[in-house]
């Protein structure tokens, strides 16, 4: 009997449950990001203004609306998604062809386009995205549920995308013109000037969060992540969580394709191996903000909002460091930096927390 | 006792942050002693025994090994004055043979040697641990569990220590082995070498020790010799007050219809198909040793062993599961002898884990809804004794019998008329398996056939109402209440056939 003699009850003020709850580790971890956090935003001049917040949030958004998305892979105990980047890729692709494609061209030709023809142009060039997305993520949860290592899977996965995506778009920029369908997502604002891609953020970790807390899909999510034999013995198998939640994690990968796509109106395969982030590569930075998320890579720990707070923090840094002036390979540095340590400190934690009689 | 104690631990105090696990507790031993430790899980057994094996130096008190004060300050240096300590979990390397895991630490063999020569060294120390017949070439993985078991403790010999520590050796073995790991400790004491025997099956205890010490609550008894102390006042001892009866009393059963009709059920690892009625309100007890095909066949029931055929008739149904979910659907409920392993979610909240089978009757049109999971779960943890106020904890933090109320709990939620318990009480200190005892029977009174697999002689012998005993994926033979004594039982798992000529009188209780 290794019973902790927490207080357990009511009448706990914020501090006690904070201490309660998490190991002293945690909290020296947390602390310290956070002091790195406010020393360098309080250094920096130009941190703390309006324009530049939203700059940070509006960076984090693609990446983190990505990261939620594979929190749900991960958190139900089926590792990553190793092809994150090459599902957008096949995705863009898809959807700028699409959108450019001479059939989808809904108005009168020769004449402006209306709003309708725009929006019946992007609603098709959406759907189809997202049907690809869905089977994409269905292949690969299908593969991992009946029992194929998630490595192996979603590598031989990620080679196929890209390799369809190229194939299909003979490895060019494929482009289309303006106005087009996607401007409100990809560089509109319709709430003052706080741009929709930070609010399809905001409300896709909202819901994400929402979903494992209170339904009965998320609570199975961490049945399965915590035990994978217990959910099987109490009627939750891997099976179907794997496909779902590779579903998820597609869409949300496919979304941040549009969206992108949305901003640049064209696209290309490599979009998403050179243009992101500090390191360059979207599904290594997209695992980053996972695992400095505090989420377990074994499954059944963390949440959809630890990595959405982790897709901010690790962008402020990022913004930090390119205001004061220090280069990429820094920056790759840093968020090396910051998974090491959080891995470190998260698995010293857990190896303590279960205790054998 | 005249002769000095070979090892002697005074006034021990050791605590982990707030949790006080040894409080002045005291330990000896004498030469050529076999010395029983038992106590309740949490009791402090196991500080104890990492503390005498050098695991654990963060100890106040004093530590008399042959006369000198020792801090040891790592377990290399006790096994080099020869304290050796066997833990629970196997420390072998599968894939090598048997002689090389003999080896493996490389001391008293040459830096070159071939399999041969480690073949004929390792051979003396086999026939020690009663494992002679034994090829040391062979590869680990291919002996039985119990081997294995033993092939550690020949590895201990092998560094020919003077205290050996025995950490539960026969949790996970069935009869045979466990007689086997006994004589080995028989032999050992001939030879002189103490050993430290850690049990929570008390017939052990009295068959082989000399002397008992019991702990409790971190506070350790004076040894008392075996010979003066019978099993119901070793548990007062251990339990602080009387047990009174441990196994609830049975009621007279009116077998009419049955609940669940198994028919021609034919499991991987059973040898010709079975089938057997199982009543409402009665206990049937699954007898037979490891590996006798028991848990394969609850496991087919329940749909998460393989199986070639066979069908169950449930409520005028007939059907034959072939996943868990399916046998959920239909109302029957798996306590897997593992707990750790699919028995529990150890890193989620005890709420959770009660909930688990059960999400759909805690939710609306897929979405939680606290107040009903509260409702259910806090009525399944009080039935179980499992103090409500402690459902947001992590199940991992719970010792192991509470771990295992909470894994038998679970499938209340479901309201299951047919429940399958494998094992109820493996690693279960005696007085949460009295409130085991307890609930199943309940159960039972209120209408479920629960279905008992145990290859705990004992429980085997004094829970069920009936019994189907089987032998190496044979079903043996089935026995009435009356017939039911740990003789006849003992007889029908180990030896139906008088195949092996092996006494078996001596050894019921």
């Amino acid at each position: 009997m290794t019973d902790a003699t927490a207080p357990s009850g009511e009448a706990l003020n914020i501090i006690q449950r904070i201490t309660r709850d998490y190991s002293p580790l945690v909290i020296a971890m947390v602390s310290l990001f956070l002091i790195v956090f406010v020393a360098g935003a309080v250094l920096t001049d130009d941190f703390l203004t309006w324009f530049n917040v939203k700059t940070i949030i509006r960076d984090a958004a693609l990446v983190g609306i990505m990261a939620i998305g594979l929190t749900f892979v991960t958190l139900s105990g089926n590792f990553f998604l190793l092809s994150m980047k090459e599902i957008a890729a096949l995705s863009i692709i898809c959807f700028a062809t699409l959108m450019g494609a001479e059939w989808n061209q809904w108005g009168s030709p020769g004449a402006d386009p209306t709003t309708y023809s725009l929006a019946m142009t992007f609603l098709v060039a959406f759907a189809a995205t997202m049907v690809i997305a869905t089977i994409a993520g269905a292949l690969q949860g299908a593969l991992i549920g009946l029992g194929g290592n998630p490595i192996v899977v979603t590598l031989g996965a990620a080679g196929l995308f890209f390799g369809i995506g190229s194939w299909w778009s003979d490895n060019l920029v494929v482009s289309y013109r303006r106005p087009h369908g996607a401007e409100w997502l990809g560089t509109g604002s319709f709430i003052g000037d706080i741009p929709n891609i930070t609010v399809a953020f905001v409300i896709i970790a909202i819901v994400a969060e929402l979903t494992l807390r209170y339904t009965t899909f998320g609570r199975q999510v961490y049945l399965v992540g915590a035990n994978r034999a217990a959910g099987r013995a109490t009627g939750h198998e891997n099976f179907g969580m794997a496909i779902k939640c590779c579903i998820i994690a597609s869409l949300c990968a496919a979304f941040v394709a549009v969206a992108f796509s949305g901003q640049v109106s064209s696209a290309h395969v490599n979009y998403f191996s050179s243009e992101f982030g500090s390191s360059g590569d979207m599904t290594i930075m997209v695992i980053a903000i996972v695992m400095v998320g505090g989420n377990s890579i074994m499954g059944g720990y963390g949440s959809t909002l630890r990595t959405s707070l982790a897709a901010v923090f690790i962008s402020s840094i990022d913004n930090m460091m390119v205001l004061n002036g220090f280069n990429s390979g820094a920056r790759v540095l840093a968020v090396g930096l910051m998974i090491v340590f959080s891995i470190v400190v998260f698995a010293l934690v857990r190896r303590g927390s279960r205790s054998v009689e | 006792m005249a002769a000095q104690p070979l090892l002697r631990l005074t006034n021990i105090s050791r605590h982990y942050g707030a949790i006080q696990a040894l409080r002045g507790a005291s330990f000896e031993i004498g030469r050529g002693e076999v010395m029983g430790l038992v106590g309740e899980n949490g009791a402090g057994k196991s500080t104890m025994v990492k503390i005498i094996g050098g695991f654990d130096h963060g100890f106040t008190g004093e530590y008399f090994y042959d006369g000198e004060v020792r801090h040891f300050k790592s377990p290399t240096v006790a096994e080099q004055v020869g304290i050796s300590i066997a833990q629970q979990e196997l420390s072998l390397i599968p894939t090598l043979s048997v002689a090389e895991n003999i080896f493996l630490a490389g001391d008293g063999v040459p830096v070159f040697a071939s399999r041969g020569y480690l073949a004929k060294k390792a051979k003396p120390f086999l026939e020690e641990v009663g494992l002679g017949h034994v090829d040391p070439l062979r590869n680990t993985a291919r002996l039985s569990v119990g081997e294995q078991h033993l092939v550690e403790v020949a590895r201990l010999i092998a560094h020919n220590p003077q205290v050996l520590i025995l950490d539960e050796p026969t949790a996970a073995l069935g009869e045979t082995d466990s007689i086997r790991i006994l004589d080995m400790v028989n032999r050992l004491k001939e030879r002189g070498k103490s050993v430290i025997y850690v049990s929570h099956r008390m017939d052990e205890i009295f068959k082989i020790c000399d002397r008992i010490t019991v702990l409790r609550d971190g506070e350790s008894q004076a040894p008392r010799a075996a010979a003066d102390m019978d099993v119901n006042s070793l548990v007062e001892l251990m339990l602080g007050f009387e047990l009174g009866d441990m196994y609830p009393k049975r009621k007279p059963v009116t077998r009419s219809a049955p609940a669940l009709k198994v028919r021609k059920l034919w499991p991987d690892g059973i040898l010709e198909p079975i089938s057997f009625d199982v009543y409402p309100g009665e206990i049937l007890g699954l007898a037979g040793q490891l590996g006798s095909g028991t848990s394969e066949i609850l496991g087919a029931i329940a749909g998460s062993t393989r199986t070639r055929g066979g069908t169950l008739n449930y409520k005028g149904k007939d059907f034959l599961p072939s996943r868990p979910k399916e046998a959920i659907e239909h109302g029957i409920a798996y306590c897997s002898e593992d707990r750790k392993y699919d028995g529990l979610f150890l890193g989620r909240p005890i709420m959770e884990n009660l909930s688990a089978p059960a999400l759909e009757t805690i939710s609306n049109r897929g979405f939680l809804s606290g107040s009903k999971e509260r409702a259910s779960t806090t009525e399944n943890a009080v039935k179980f004794t499992v103090d409500p106020k402690r459902l947001p904890q992590e199940a991992g933090v719970l010792s192991g019998g509470n771990q295992q109320k909470v894994a038998l709990g679970k499938w209340l939620s479901i309201s299951p008329e047919v429940i399958l318990v494998n094992e109820p009480t493996r690693g279960v200190d005696v007085g949460a398996r009295a409130e085991i005892y307890q609930i199943l029977r309940g159960l039972a009174d209120q209408g479920a056939a629960i279905v008992v697999a145990s290859t705990d002689i004992q429980e085997i012998t004094n829970l069920p109402d009936r019994i189907i005993s089987f032998y190496r994926g044979v079903l043996v033979g089935e026995l009435a209440l009356e017939e039911m004594t740990s003789a006849n039982i003992l007889e029908q798992i180990t030896d139906p056939f008088h195949e092996a000529g092996i006494a078996v009188s001596g050894k019921a209780s």
